[in-house]
């Protein structure tokens, strides 16, 4: 057993002899590094190293949690959590925590993640790509993030697991105007598969095709949502699928189990594969992660679920425990059956999207809501594209968004957004849904 | 490590320290759901060497980390390979110790009763005659250490204190859910809770739900005036005015993440263009004593001050850092704030708010042949250029002939920022504040905010 195992294990042993009745460490050594750029520049790399131990404590169904950041008062921390569990209320709903003694397979990882330094002269063979594709006056930002973890995880409830996960993403923006830009995303578990290349010259096109935008007409289009569009949404729905978003109506999905929500074409998975970056062997209990269908030809199925949640649901976990709540890995929405061509041939008049943000809710439980489409909007007229366009917000219902789901491609792209820690990393299609408003500031 | 990175060739050295203890509880319909606690504690240098930077962080606290930290970082900053070379400020070194008085110390409070205030809030909801289904209540208590020394001398300490507590509830009526998320915040101690006064707003804001289900009609779209209470005039001062006129937006750091500014070297707006209608006054101030976004000196070690960034309806003072402010060939004016120890600081807000104007609230509503009362709102969004945004209004009320008349369902304003406060042509004298978490940087830095202001009348602008 390595030392960094013989100290989680310590923490489950302390918290058992003061008399807690469960407890869960989960140990992660992270090696993060990240290079920002802008202005076809590097601004700053940035690294930060993490020792860091999240500790779950319960007592009499009080449950109370920690994070600790230094290994020299271990002992004064557990009895101060125990202490706190003491003080702290009953919560009759809680659950409890994943049993049993569970067989993970190898982690695989990219050790030359681990030992990658310098990640600049990626950041570099993008930009070079984005101005081949634009020209000279190209000019492009963004962040290169690479991650290597090595996790220990052991519970009181038998549970003892080692993991390690890798990453490397690539998020870029490239503008060939002051109002034409394209956004492009490369992300991979391993070096292997990683494609800068693949990333500047998504946003060099898209940025080229952008120039001389046109302020949009408001109204009902059909609309092809580009897998770094479409990724972004389907994070929000993973998200709505977490029993604990359902449980405290966060979501769209409150009481429409076993129910048609979607179109039948839509069928969403939450899978931690070999190929995401947010891969992993076993949940935050512990529990071996697996493939949840949640939404299948349209149906909802499942929420996603912890031990607690599951028995508040009558069912089983999911394997998606976070340290307090369920949450989603990674996102997946079958391929359609026609590529990526065929999609824009089947629209007469529509739009193109290639990106969003500020997805925001007016009521999360109805679904009433606006995204701001950015960097390339184009109108469709007979499967071309035929002018860049600008100023326009999808205004809509994100519920009946999945209900007007026509055609999805067989291309399919792995998509991360940026900014938010725990933001889903998702594997989308391009998707095309009819009859969408859009709206424009008066 | 401050000395051991003195031995490199570099323009300027800082190191930051934090140590935050922190606390989280969460009441999910009426039981105690988790409670947390941390001490988190690590440092970060930044050296800016041969025109780059590089930050390098850790939690582990030995000579040897610290060593490694400084080489990473100053390794970083030699790679950077840029053609134009980074310079930050002169500025002075300054040395202070500062912190937030606590008239009633949040260590001294223990854990039940923290449970019990919090409790005390849910039992009042539940026990009210409106059907609200979803309460969440959320509390989280920070107490933040800093201590930040740099190569030009400076070394300044701080303790913090805030409070802040967040709020979602679902009110049905009729089989219709209608929700409202708030949120409290406060740099101080626990006496915070005594000012909130947390009942009273959150049984109004499920009073309000109801009616809006029970009577709330949908508005006739047309132009009309449109008076906006403080919370609606908060969230346009921060995204409108606080955003675009953070300078790294402006200069294109952000160009990726966050977006840029419709204002830029050569665009149609610039230090000096008008903005907005006279009456507009937008400033940013970090040191309004227990403000949730106070702070005396910021996270590069410049002192705090109040900037006028629109000033009666000119684009006037942009927010900086030492990195924006030497580009400009400006002075930084302290707007660099980080939200832990192993995060870069970048350009941020801290209170942002519209100055009040002469009217009284009466004299704001009297004028008013028919429009649209925007007390609060629900659904928001912005582009991210901060150009084109959109407010959807939770409590609003008809205007008719300056008096209030019936509840009118989700108002939408849709509108750009040059039309938002060019059409601003009176503003009350009172002044209110909202707690809010910013969004920015990659990874995300949450950071802590006042939106606020008065009263505000637009006049003749499209409501749907």
């Amino acid at each position: 057993m390595n030392d960094a195992m013989a100290k989680t294990e310590k923490i489950i042993k302390t918290g058992k002899t003061l008399g807690a009745d469960e407890v869960l460490a989960k140990t992660t050594f992270g090696r993060y590094r990240q290079t920002r750029f802008s202005n076809n520049q590097i601004d700053i790399t940035v690294a930060w190293n993490s020792y860091i131990t999240d500790v779950v404590l319960t007592w009499k169904k009080r449950l109370v949690a920690t994070q600790i950041y230094d290994f020299q008062n271990v002992n004064n921390i557990v009895k101060r959590l125990f202490k706190l569990a003491q003080v702290s209320r009953e919560n009759p709903k809680y659950g409890g925590i994943a049993q049993g003694n569970f067989q993970y397979s190898r982690p695989k990882v990219d050790k030359d993640l681990q030992e990658l330094e310098n990640p600049s002269e990626y950041v570099f063979e993008a930009i070079e790509t984005a101005r081949r594709e634009v020209g000279a006056q190209a000019n492009s930002g963004g962040t290169l993030f690479t991650k290597f973890e090595e996790i220990y995880l052991t519970s009181s409830e038998g549970p003892t697991g080692q993991d390690s996960r890798s990453a490397i993403k690539l998020s870029m923006r490239t503008f060939s105007q002051t109002e034409a830009s394209g956004h492009a995303v490369e992300c991979s578990p391993s070096l292997r598969d990683f494609s800068p290349s693949r990333a500047g010259e998504k946003a060099g096109k898209i940025a080229k095709l952008a120039m001389n935008p046109k302020t949009g007409a408001e109204g009902k289009y059909d609309i092809i949502f580009d897998p770094l569009f479409f990724g972004s949404l389907l994070g929000t729905w993973g998200s709505m699928a977490s029993a604990y978003m359902v449980m405290i109506n966060l979501s769209v999905f409150v009481d429409k189990l076993n129910q048609k929500i979607a179109s039948k074409l839509v069928t969403l998975r939450d899978k931690p594969a070999e190929y995401s970056i947010e891969r992993r062997n076993f949940d935050d209990e512990g529990f071996p992660t697996q493939e949840n269908v949640f939404i299948d030809h349209g149906v909802l199925t499942t929420y996603l679920h912890n031990t607690s949640t599951a028995k508040n649901f009558d069912t089983e976990t999911t394997g998606n425990a976070g340290i307090v709540q369920p949450t989603p890995w990674n996102i997946e929405m079958d391929a359609g059956d026609m590529n990526q061509s065929e999609l824009f041939k089947q629209v007469k008049r529509g739009l193109y999207l290639t990106n969003t943000w500020y997805t925001r809710f007016q009521n999360y439980v109805t679904g009433d809501f606006s995204t701001l489409p950015r960097d390339g909007l184009f109108l469709i007229e007979n499967g071309e594209i035929k002018q860049s366009l600008k100023d326009l917000r999808l205004s809509d219902n994100i519920l009946r968004l999945l209900k007007q789901v026509k055609s999805a491609s067989k291309e399919r792209q792995h998509v991360h957004w940026w900014g938010y820690e725990d933001v889903t990393p998702a594997l989308s299609p391009y998707v095309l849904a009819t009859d969408i408003q859009m709206t424009k500031p008066t | 490590m401050l000395s051991y990175a003195q031995d490199k060739v570099a323009d300027y050295i800082e190191v930051r320290a934090h140590n935050a203890k922190n606390e989280q509880l969460v009441i999910k319909n009426g039981t105690l759901d988790s409670f947390s606690l941390t001490e988190n504690s690590g440092f970060c240098v930044r050296i800016l060497a041969e025109g780059g930077l590089g930050f390098a962080s850790s939690n582990r606290w030995t000579k040897d980390e610290g060593r490694k930290v400084v080489d990473a970082a100053y390794r970083f900053a030699k790679n950077s390979k840029r053609k134009e070379s980074i310079s930050f400020t002169e500025e002075k070194g300054a040395e202070a110790e500062w912190s937030v008085e606590e008239k009633k110390k949040i260590e001294d409070i223990p854990p039940e009763d923290k449970i019990e205030e919090l409790m005390e809030v849910d039992e009042s909801l539940a026990a009210s005659k409106i059907k609200i289904p979803g309460r969440i209540i959320g509390c989280t208590i920070g107490l933040t250490n800093k201590y930040f020394v740099n190569s030009q001398g400076s070394v300044i300490s701080s303790l913090v204190p805030k409070i802040a507590a967040f709020t979602f509830m679902t009110v049905v009526e009729n089989g219709k859910p209608e929700q409202a998320s708030k949120q409290f915040g406060r740099s101080g101690g626990w006496e915070a809770f005594d000012e909130w006064k947390m009942v009273d707003r959150l049984l109004h804001e499920a009073t309000t739900l109801q009616t809006l289900i029970k009577k709330g009609k949908a508005v006739k779209p047309r132009k009309m005036d449109l008076v906006c209470g403080t919370e609606v005039t908060g969230i346009a001062a921060h995204e409108s005015c606080g955003h675009p006129m953070e300078a790294d937006r402006i200069l294109g750091r952000e160009m990726s993440q966050a977006g840029r500014s419709f204002i830029f070297p050569g665009s149609l707006f610039w230090l000096g263009s008008k903005i907005g209608s006279n009456l507009v006054t937008v400033v940013d101030d970090p040191t309004i004593k227990n403000s949730y976004g106070y702070y005396e000196y910021d996270d590069e070690g410049i002192r705090a001050r109040k900037r006028y960034l629109y000033k009666e309806g000119v684009i006037n003072e942009f927010l900086h850092n030492r990195e924006t402010a030497a580009k400009l060939g400006m002075r930084s004016n302290g707007s660099s704030r980080a939200n832990r120890y192993d995060r870069e600081a970048i350009v941020r807000m801290a209170n942002t708010f519209v100055e009040p104007g002469s009217f009284t609230e009466e004299e704001v509503f009297e004028d008013v042949k028919y429009g649209i009362y925007m007390k609060s709102f629900t659904e928001w969004n912005i582009d991210d250029r901060r150009f084109n945004q959109r407010y959807v209004g939770r409590e609003a009320f008809l205007i008719e002939d300056g008096e209030l008349k019936h509840p009118i369902a989700r108002p939408v304003i849709e509108t750009t920022t040059e039309t938002w406060w060019s059409s601003v042509d009176a503003i009350s004298k009172n002044l209110e504040f909202d707690a809010a978490t910013c969004g920015k940087g990659d990874p995300m830095q949450g950071m802590p905010v006042y939106t606020g202001g008065p009263i505000l009348r637009l006049r003749g602008v499209y409501v749907r």
